[in-house]
């Protein structure tokens, strides 16, 4: 199931270089404009890829590292750690 | 009467632009040469409009609103919008709305019910096959997405019928015009998940050999039982199924492959042999 705030905060990094730099100079003052519940918060707040993983697109996700600025060696290490998804998940 | 004078598919993977210099010279002769091929062909049956399938990249929806298949209508369309696109050379892309127009018509009287876009962004999965393939000017282009992106998925099925509906349209179409089709994405290759980086090349050959089989049928139950089992990425390989369904089903000729972990991405290019007239 994705999680709708999450997303939105992803898509909207990806989508707003403005945004990404305001993200980057002050991260808690973005995050306060989207209703996370905690836990995502504090997920998103300790660059936490395995608890951020399950609950956004595999795009955004990577997306969303490359404009917080975590090094491709870095998020590949991270994400490989992750369950895979579940076959049904991408059935059509 | 319109004519359908050309289909061809095109891997798009982003690391071609903003990676190339990572790339190995053997692979980057190969995908050289691929580009250059897909391109020459392309250029060579002189397309008056080009009919293109592609993904969308979070560029132009989100999880509020996500169509399985959009037609761009618009005069134009704007050109890409990632950042490491900047030296792409297509800023403002000409559409053809009477073309585009006249398949959405088609298509809802085939009982498809796409989306309709006035302005689309056509991200770089429209454009590097293109601007790689040497392709400038561009011709019209009527842009398809399907989403490839985000579950629920459209049926392989599904695609395949929307490539016949497609085909149909092209015929039905009552001024002449030259009409070819590109269909951008695949082949095997997983993004933000844990198998990021790894490509499937026995899948992707089996998938040739599929689509040079020519069935159909058997393409989708293969397609349809493995593509849940990859990485998220094959699931573009939708559009290719679309491209084959507009070919009615037979002359696929693969231009060339090449497994390239510095892209991330299995990268395969293609064309179809027409019937002729």
């Amino acid at each position: 199931m994705r999680d709708y705030w999450l997303s939105k905060l992803f898509f909207d990094l990806h989508s707003s270089p403005s945004l990404g730099e305001a993200y980057r100079a002050d991260r808690r003052k973005v995050l306060d404009r989207y209703p996370l519940s905690l836990d995502v918060r504090a997920a998103v707040e300790r660059d936490d890829v395995a608890a951020l993983a399950p609950r956004v697109n595999p795009y955004l996700l990577r997306f969303y590292f490359v404009v917080a600025g975590m090094s491709e060696a870095e998020f590949l290490a991270r994400v490989k750690a992750v369950a895979p998804p579940a076959a049904g998940s991408r059935r059509g | 009467m319109a004519r359908l004078v050309g289909v061809f598919a095109s891997s798009h993977a982003p690391l071609i632009v903003r990676g190339w210099k990572s790339v190995k010279p053997d692979d980057r002769h190969e995908l050289t040469r691929s580009l250059t091929e897909l391109g020459r062909r392309l250029r060579a049956v002189r397309p008056d409009v080009l009919v293109e399938i592609s993904p969308d990249h979070w560029v132009n929806f989100f999880i509020n609103n996500l169509p399985s298949f959009c037609i761009g209508v618009g005069e134009t369309h704007e050109g890409p919008g990632e950042p490491w696109m900047k030296e792409c050379p297509y800023r403002v892309i000409p559409g053809h709305p009477k073309l585009a127009t006249h398949i959405l018509e088609t298509a809802l009287a085939s009982d498809f019910d796409p989306a309709v876009s006035h302005l689309l962004t056509l991200d770089h999965g429209f454009c590097i096959p293109l601007w790689k393939g040497g392709v400038d000017p561009l011709p019209p282009i009527v842009p398809i997405i399907i989403n490839d992106l985000e579950p629920p998925f459209p049926s392989v099925r599904r695609c395949l019928q929307w490539g016949t509906m497609l085909a149909e349209a092209v015929r039905r179409y009552p001024e002449d015009l030259r009409v070819a089709v590109l269909a951008s994405g695949g082949l095997s290759h997983s993004i933000g998940e844990s198998t990021m980086g790894e490509i499937d090349e026995a899948f992707d050959r089996e998938c040739i050999r599929r689509f040079e089989d020519g069935d159909g049928r058997r393409l989708v139950d293969f397609l349809s039982d493995t593509l849940p089992t990859i990485g998220n990425g094959a699931a573009e390989i939708r559009n290719w199924v679309a491209a084959h369904g507009v070919a009615g089903e037979r002359g696929f000729q693969l231009i060339g492959y090449r497994n390239c972990p510095e892209l991330y991405v299995g990268c395969g290019f293609a064309s179809w042999t027409l019937d002729a007239g």
